[in-house]
């Protein structure tokens, strides 16, 4: 007998049992959208090569707005509805930043500060700056977002220590993730005795062309697809329901028969059905489409078009 | 892969983000990824790198990463390890890491030898050698710590075929 197999602390038949499918699932579902650069290469050509260029800029030019602004609102509701007595939240910053207002609010409460990003569109210079000031050795960036999650903590990096540690604050219906949630992290609490270093990833507003790094669901509020049932429906016509709004495709995901992995394709047959969909950058959407539906997932996860809960009726 | 992670850290919270990190890395280098069976042993790699990176003290915690997270903290208790295999439990953690790492994919994932190599990123024969060490240090570690009792190392080198 191999002593080493003795001293397995839990066999893969175990841990299996250990976590729920929808919570897999729910995983594989965020990585997917959150995980948005797996291709770093040029962009490629858009899917619907026939529409002419300069009509898909003056579209584009159209849009640019959307995502700063819903940025901005993100920012102003973060600031509002976070305040609770005590806390000295100054005035919603709805307009362009102003140089001199604060990016990060700072409230200490209980041997904690408490640290809510009031500007995702601030120079990230300020943001130093601020953590600095109050002696915090913390890094924020900011990735290019989707609209649903921008002003939202993306993602944690922590440095070595055993002291204790930053958690997120959550806050509902400030996001909606690919998981069908809506309860996001918007702010980060920090003890006052934190030693050690930390890196915090929000979802900043994208510019016209940049892609996203983070993105939420296709439908969610201020998405693309926004109160579009699109699942199951053909490639042709979802692209016209797209080109409504304004919206291109420049690449699909098509599951190789018997394959694990997605292939990249610019174009795909427009009989074919979509079943899922991604903001990609301001203006254009990654679809998943398959021949044939549900889509049979490695991992046993069935993809089955259904109409998604947060879509609105109508 | 969750069980790769587990058998590894401490705590769920770090199993947790290895296992979405590892399969975050994998998407964003999906071109990098091999087919069949080879993508297991890629994941693997990958996961060994960023626990590697955790060990050094470079925590990731991954937002996505929050409902695995709560469910594996509630679900997961760690077996109580039978008192026969204390001694090998101690000697296994007295050999360098790198070495412990080789034994376990041998014994915990059933690696051969060529299967190893591809995790690593070393040739099939230096990943056999370097086995038959990690092997020999083992046995040697479990002779000092049970100098009178049976002759344990013989039954490592000759029961590991991996």
């Amino acid at each position: 007998m191999n002593p080493i197999s003795q001293l397995c602390p839990v066999t893969d038949t175990e841990a299996a049992r250990l976590v729920r499918d929808d919570t897999m699932a729910a995983l594989a579902d965020d990585i997917v959208r959150s995980g948005m650069a797996p291709y770093t290469g040029a962009p490629l050509p858009a899917a619907d090569g026939a529409r002419p260029a300069n009509s898909r800029r003056l579209r584009r030019r159209l849009l640019i707005g959307v995502p700063v602004a819903v940025a901005l609102a993100v920012a102003g509701l973060i600031a509002t509805s976070l305040g609770t007595p005590g806390q000295h939240l100054g005035p919603v910053n709805v307009g362009p930043p102003k140089a001199q207002a604060a990016v990060l609010s700072f409230t200490r409460q209980d041997g904690y500060i408490q640290v809510i990003v009031r500007n995702p569109v601030a120079d990230p210079k300020r943001y130093r700056a601020e953590f600095a000031e109050n002696h915090l050795n913390i890094t924020l960036t900011l990735v290019p977002a989707s609209p649903s999650v921008v002003g939202t903590l993306v993602e944690e990096s922590l440095s070595a220590g055993s002291g204790p540690q930053i958690t997120p604050i959550t806050a509902k219906d400030r996001c909606f993730t690919g998981g069908g949630g809506n309860v996001c992290p918007v702010g980060v609490r920090v003890p006052v005795d934190f030693h050690g270093a930390a890196t915090l990833v929000f979802g900043r507003a994208a510019r016209p062309g940049e892609q996203y790094e983070s993105a939420g669901q296709a439908n969610g509020p201020g998405e693309a697809m926004y109160g579009l049932h699109y699942q199951g429906k053909t490639v042709a016509v979802v692209l016209a329901m797209l080109a409504k709004r304004g919206f291109t495709v420049p690449q699909y995901r098509v599951q190789r028969a018997g394959q694990c992995f997605m292939e990249v394709r610019r174009t795909v047959p427009g009989n074919w059905l979509v079943y899922d969909a991604t903001p990609w950058a301001p203006g254009q959407v990654l679809l998943w489409a398959a021949t044939t539906l549900p889509v049979r997932m490695c991992s046993g996860v069935r993809i089955s078009p259904s109409p998604s809960p947060s879509a609105p009726a109508g | 892969m969750l069980g790769y992670a587990l058998r590894r850290t401490d705590n769920t919270d770090d199993a947790a983000d290895v296992l979405a990190e590892t399969f975050l890395t994998a998407w964003r280098r999906l071109d990098e990824v091999p087919e069949g069976d080879q993508a297991k042993l890629w994941l693997y790699g990958t996961a060994r790198r960023l626990l590697a990176n955790h060990r050094r003290g470079e925590r990731r915690r991954l937002a996505l990463a929050d409902r695995l997270r709560a469910e594996l903290a509630l679900t997961y208790r760690p077996p109580d390890r039978a008192a026969d295999f204390a001694e090998i439990a101690a000697a296994f953690r007295r050999i360098p890491q790198p070495d412990q790492e080789l034994l376990a994919l041998a014994g915990w994932e059933e690696l051969d030898a060529g299967q190893i190599a591809a995790v690593v990123g070393c040739s099939r024969n230096a990943a056999r050698i370097r086995l038959h060490r990690a092997r020999r240090r083992l046995a040697a570690e479990i002779g000092r710590a049970m100098a009178d009792m049976s002759p344990a190392g013989d039954g490592i080198t000759n029961g590991d075929h991996a």
